[in-house]
C-alpha cells in the first residue's frame, strides 16, 4: 500500500452518469483483493478532501475505477482529461473472504457493481450474480460481467426482470436457502436493508461491501464509521475494519 | 541539514512536528507509510477515564478550504490505551504526548491521575473545548476562571508536564492563556477546531455541526499564537490549517515552539514527513542554524 502517482489513460461515460475510469500507475501498488478501495486526490484546487472509491480491476499496472457522477467530487473526476495526473492511496481496507466449503452467491445494485465485479472475476463464473439497476440504459455497466451470465432486474422492466434486484433474488431463494451458499453484497442502503429482511429467518452467511464518507481511508480520523454489535467499541471503521463486514454484525 | 530537535519542557524532541490530536488514529495506522517514530513526539486521540463511542455519521463534512468534524470524542478509553497501544511506542522508544478530555472536573482529574509518569510521556495535553456538564454545557475553555480552575485542579494531581488546548470560540483568548498560565500550565497549544456548521444542498439541511479544520483555520490560528506568545512566558504549541513547511515557518516565526499537524494528513499521508524534511531545508538555505533562531522572529517590528 502507498501513494501512488498516476497517468489517466481514459475516462469515458459508460451509461447515463456512470464513468469508467483507467489510470496507468507509476508503479505497482501490490496486490489487491476483492472489496479493497482507493482513495483518490481528484485534480483541481477546488476538491478539498480524496474519494474514495472501489478498485474495480487492478492489473499490469492499470487501476481501473467505476464510478457515477453523485456530486461536486464525481462531477470533477468525470472531466478530468486523459493524461492527468492523478495520486491514488492504496490498496485499503478488508476485503471479501471466500469461503471454498459454500457456494457464492453476488448481489449487486446499481453502481455497488463496482464493488463486487473484482470477486466476480477472482470466482471466474463461480457465482451465482444478481444485479439490479433503473433501466436498460445502465446495463453496458455489466458488460465485463456478461460471460458470467448474471440474472438481471430493471426497475421499469426495461430488460430482464421487472422489479427490483432483491425481488428477483426472492424467486430463487427457494432453492439456495437451503443449500450452503454465501452471500456477497454491494448496494444502496435500501437495497441491503430488504436484503437483509429477506434472508434474516435462514441466516445465510453475508458479507456487505459499505460506503461512507471518509476524510482520510486510513483509519486515521475515525470519520467513516458504522454502527456494529459490538458491545464495547460499537462504531466501526468503514475504511479499516471494513469497508466488507459481516451483514449480520451491521445495524442499517 | 540544519539542526531541527528542540527542547520542550526539558525533554529533548528530535523535531518539533507533531501531529493533531486525532488524526493519527492510535499512530499505529500510518506505519505502512513512514514511522510514528519519525514525528518530534504523537500526540494521543483523547482519552478519557472511560471508553466513548462518539457520534453517529455523518462525522466528516467537506468544505471548500477544509472539513468539519463530529466525530465525538469515540475513544477506548485511558486505561485501555495503556495496555493495548503504549507497548508500541514503547517498543519503538517513541515519545507520546497524551491528549485527553472529560465532561466534569472529575473526570479530568481521574484521568489525568491515571497516567503515570514515564521516560516517554514528554507532556499531558488537556482538550478544554469539551462541554461541562454541570455548568449548563458551557465549553471549559470559555471563561478564564472556570479554565483556572480546571487546570489549577488538575495540576495538582499529575508531575507530568501540562499543555492546556485552547478553543478560539473566546471572547479573548489572551485572557484564557492567561488564565491558564496562572494556574500552573506548562505550555498552550493553541488552537482547537471552530464551532461550525455544514450545510447538504441536495437534502437541504444541516447534516452536522462540529470542529472546522484546515487551511481556513491558519489565520485565526496564527493571531492566537502571535498574541499569547507575547503575553506568556511557557511555551507555545501552534496548530491549525498547516499545510506545508512555510505554513509551519510561519508558525515558528510567531512564536510557537513546536506545532501539530492535522487535516494536512488526510489530503497528502505524507504530509508530516515532507513537512519536517521542508522546515529543514528552511533553514538551511536561510543559514539558521537551528529552529530556535526562528522562533517568534515575527515579534519585532
Amino acid at each position: 500500500m502507498d501513494d501512488i502517482e498516476g497517468k489517466v489513460l481514459s475516462n469515458r461515460a459508460i451509461a447515463p452518469g456512470y464513468c469508467l475510469l483507467r489510470i496507468r500507475l507509476s508503479r505497482s501498488m501490490g496486490a489487491a483483493r476483492p472489496g479493497q478501495f482507493v482513495m483518490m486526490k481528484i485534480p483541481g484546487e477546488d476538491i478539498f478532501l480524496r474519494r474514495p472509491f472501489s478498485i474495480y480491476d487492478y492489473q499490469k499496472g492499470v487501476l481501473t475505477i467505476m464510478y457515477k457522477v453523485v456530486g461536486k467530487g464525481t462531477e470533477r473526476l468525470s472531466k478530468t482529461p486523459k493524461g492527468a495526473s492523478i495520486l491514488t492511496l492504496g490498496p485499503l481496507g478488508r476485503w471479501f473472504t471466500v469461503n471454498r466449503s459454500a457456494s457464492p452467491v453476488v448481489v449487486a445494485g446499481g453502481i455497488g457493481f463496482a464493488g463486487v465485479y473484482s470477486l466476480i472475476k477472482t470466482l471466474r463464473g463461480n457465482s451465482s450474480i444478481f444485479f439490479g439497476c433503473s433501466a436498460i440504459n445502465e446495463i453496458s455497466l455489466l458488460k465485463d460481467a456478461m460471460r458470467f451470465h448474471p440474472l438481471v432486474a430493471t426497475l421499469d422492466g426495461s430488460y430482464g426482470f421487472k422489479g427490483n434486484v432483491v425481488q428477483l433474488f426472492k424467486k430463487h431463494l427457494k432453492g439456495l436457502k437451503d443449500k450452503n451458499v454465501e452471500i456477497f453484497t454491494c448496494g444502496p442502503d435500501n437495497m441491503v436493508k430488504s436484503l437483509k429482511q429477506l434472508i434474516e429467518p435462514y441466516k445465510i452467511p453475508c458479507q456487505v461491501l459499505l460506503e461512507e464518507r471518509m476524510a482520510c481511508g486510513m483509519g486515521l480520523c475515525f470519520g467513516c464509521v458504522k454502527k456494529t454489535t459490538d458491545v464495547q467499541e460499537p462504531y466501526k471503521r468503514v475504511c479499516k475494519e471494513g469497508p466488507v463486514f459481516d451483514l449480520w454484525e451491521i445495524f442499517l | 541539514m540544519g539542526n531541527i530537535s528542540i527542547k520542550l519542557l526539558g525533554k529533548r524532541l528530535r523535531n518539533p512536528v507533531l501531529n493533531a490530536s486525532g488524526t493519527l488514529g492510535y499512530g499505529i495506522e500510518i506505519e505502512p507509510l513512514w514511522g510514528i517514530e519519525t514525528l518530534g513526539a504523537y500526540v494521543t486521540k483523547g482519552l478519557s477515564i472511560k471508553p466513548h463511542h462518539g457520534n453517529p455519521t455523518p462525522r466528516v463534512w467537506e468544505e471548500r478550504h477544509g472539513m468539519i468534524n463530529s466525530i465525538g470524542l469515540q475513544n477506548v478509553g485511558v486505561d485501555r490505551f495503556f495496555n493495548v497501544y503504549f507497548p508500541f511506542f514503547k517498543k519503538k522508544k517513541a515519545p507520546i504526548i497524551v491528549n485527553f478530555f472529560g465532561f466534569t472536573e472529575d473526570e479530568y482529574i481521574a484521568c489525568a491521575e491515571k497516567i503515570k509518569p514515564d521516560r516517554l510521556i514528554a507532556a499531558l495535553e488537556m482538550n478544554l473545548s469539551c462541554p461541562n456538564i454541570k455548568a449548563g454545557g458551557i465549553s471549559f475553555g470559555k471563561e478564564p476562571r472556570m479554565v483556572f480552575d480546571i487546570v489549577k485542579k488538575v495540576k495538582a494531581v499529575t508531575k507530568i508536564p501540562l499543555f492546556a488546548k485552547l478553543t478560539p470560540e473566546v471572547r479573548n483568548i489572551v485572557d484564557i492563556a492567561r488564565a491558564a498560565c496562572d494556574a500552573g500550565a506548562d505550555g498552550l497549544t493553541l488552537i482547537n477546531t471552530m464551532p461550525a456548521a455544514g450545510f447538504d444542498a441536495k437534502k437541504k439541511n444541516i447534516p452536522l455541526k462540529g470542529g472546522l479544520s484546515g487551511p481556513v483555520l491558519k489565520p485565526i490560528a496564527l493571531r492566537a499564537v502571535h498574541e499569547c506568545s507575547k503575553a506568556v512566558r511557557v511555551p507555545i504549541i501552534g496548530v491549525g490549517g498547516i499545510m506545508d513547511a512555510m505554513d509551519a515557518v510561519s508558525f515558528f516565526m510567531a512564536g510557537a515552539k513546536a506545532i501539530q499537524i492535522g487535516t494536512a494528513t488526510f489530503v497528502d499521508p505524507y504530509a508530516i514527513p515532507k513537512i519536517i524534511k521542508g522546515v529543514a531545508d528552511y533553514l538551511d538555505a536561510n543559514g539558521y542554524k537551528k529552529i530556535d533562531d526562528i522562533i517568534g522572529t515575527a515579534h519585532e517590528r
